[in-house]
């Protein structure tokens, strides 16, 4: 597991080896000036897509199985999702209601 | 066993400069870490076994969390210190090349990029700001679509009223924490010559509990360090407006998240707020 992180007062002349290791990965995998390298790795190999996206991308998913889809930084996005999906289960419910009424109808 | 070389480059500064190499271990297994010259330009490099550079080995080290780390911790340490003697850009951390004549040759065609970079972050650090939103007691389980409370009735329309009592609520949350989020970052820019929105930690790296809401990394004079220390310790005193944050702090780091031009990688774009305000 990765070691909890340390918050550093000025005083530090540099981060300590102890700098969080998702802190450095994210800087020194692709941050930086990138210039062409002879030895071409591509940083969307699988493998290493798959150590990053372990590391730094937030699974939607994941967080709304976990229930705290509350904090995602899009609100207006998100709020807008969540009333899509209340609009959407409405329609559902609408023609559901509406089918039966038919049905009825049809039945007399 | 005296195998091919390649060379592997760190980071980037003016020829004049002049960071104490001695003692910098780098890649275990390489050589000396040491300054190699391009014009106006010195990259900082070592001689690495190129069998352990192939693409195919480097791919093995950097899926590997252990070998990844060892990789990884050796970069940031010698870019650590080239960027604490006088200004430096760092270079990712799978730059290579076959020869010191090639490592020159690509460093001398990007010099352009290279000098504005070294004249945007001299005398500079980057400082990390990550804010975290500490879940309000029972936020959670309501958020998680539980069976509704005894009593709630029978009908569909107090369930469904319930439904959206619960998205409210979710939703106000959520507004909360993005306009303190916003405030943060706003109070830090006043500090900054710069700003950065990085990606935000999943859950996986931080824990469910306290999901990461803004992750930034901001480009600091040295003469505001203390400064911005004073508004970070500012900030977290004043989270008054309800919403249950933790802020934290990190660096100074060496430029790595400035050295491009600020050109609005989607990864960046979390929030709306990268770039300049």
């Amino acid at each position: 597991m990765i070691e909890p992180l340390v918050a550093h007062e000025p005083a530090d002349a540099c981060p300590p080896r102890a700098a969080n290791l998702a802190d450095i990965l994210e800087r020194v995998l692709d941050k930086g000036i990138v210039i062409a390298g002879d030895i071409k790795i591509n940083l969307l190999d699988i493998e290493l897509l798959t150590i990053r996206l372990r590391l730094f991308i937030s699974s939607v998913d994941t967080a709304k199985k976990a229930g705290i889809d509350w904090w995602e930084t899009e609100p207006a996005l998100s709020s807008r999702a969540a009333r899509d999906a209340l609009a959407e289960e409405n329609s559902r419910l609408r023609d559901r209601v509406e089918a039966l009424e038919r049905q009825r109808e049809e039945e007399r | 066993m005296t195998g091919a070389h390649s060379v592997r480059v760190f980071a980037v500064c003016h020829a004049a400069g002049a960071a104490p190499l001695a003692g910098l271990r780098g890649h275990a297994g390489g050589g000396a870490v040491r300054r190699l010259r391009a014009g106006a330009l010195a990259a900082v490099v070592q001689a690495v076994p190129a069998a352990e550079f192939t693409p195919e080995a480097l791919r093995g080290h950097l899926s590997d969390r252990a070998s990844l780390e060892r990789f990884a911790r050796a970069h940031h340490e010698v870019v650590a210190a080239v960027a604490a003697a006088g200004p430096a850009v760092p270079v990712p951390l799978t730059t290579l090349y076959a020869d010191e004549d090639r490592a020159r040759q690509a460093i001398t065609e990007a010099a352009p990029r290279f000098l504005a970079a070294l004249k945007r972050v001299a005398g500079r650090d980057e400082w990390g700001v990550k804010v975290f939103a500490t879940a309000p007691a029972g936020g959670g389980a309501e958020a998680a679509g539980g069976p509704p409370p005894a009593g709630t009735g029978r009908s569909g329309r107090a369930y469904l009223d319930l439904l959206r009592e619960r998205q409210r609520a979710r939703e106000t949350r959520r507004d909360t924490v993005h306009a303190e989020v916003e405030r943060i970052d706003a109070a830090l820019r006043a500090c900054a010559a710069d700003a950065r929105r990085l990606r935000t930690h999943g859950p996986d790296l931080t824990g469910a509990q306290h999901p990461q809401v803004l992750n930034a990394a901001y480009l600091v004079d040295r003469s505001r360090s203390a400064e911005l220390a004073a508004t970070v310790a500012a900030l977290r005193g004043g989270t008054e407006r309800g919403a249950p944050l933790r802020i934290e702090l990190t660096g100074p780091w060496a430029p790595y998240s400035f050295a491009e031009e600020d050109e609005q990688r989607p990864a960046e774009r979390a929030g709306g707020g990268g770039g300049r305000p």
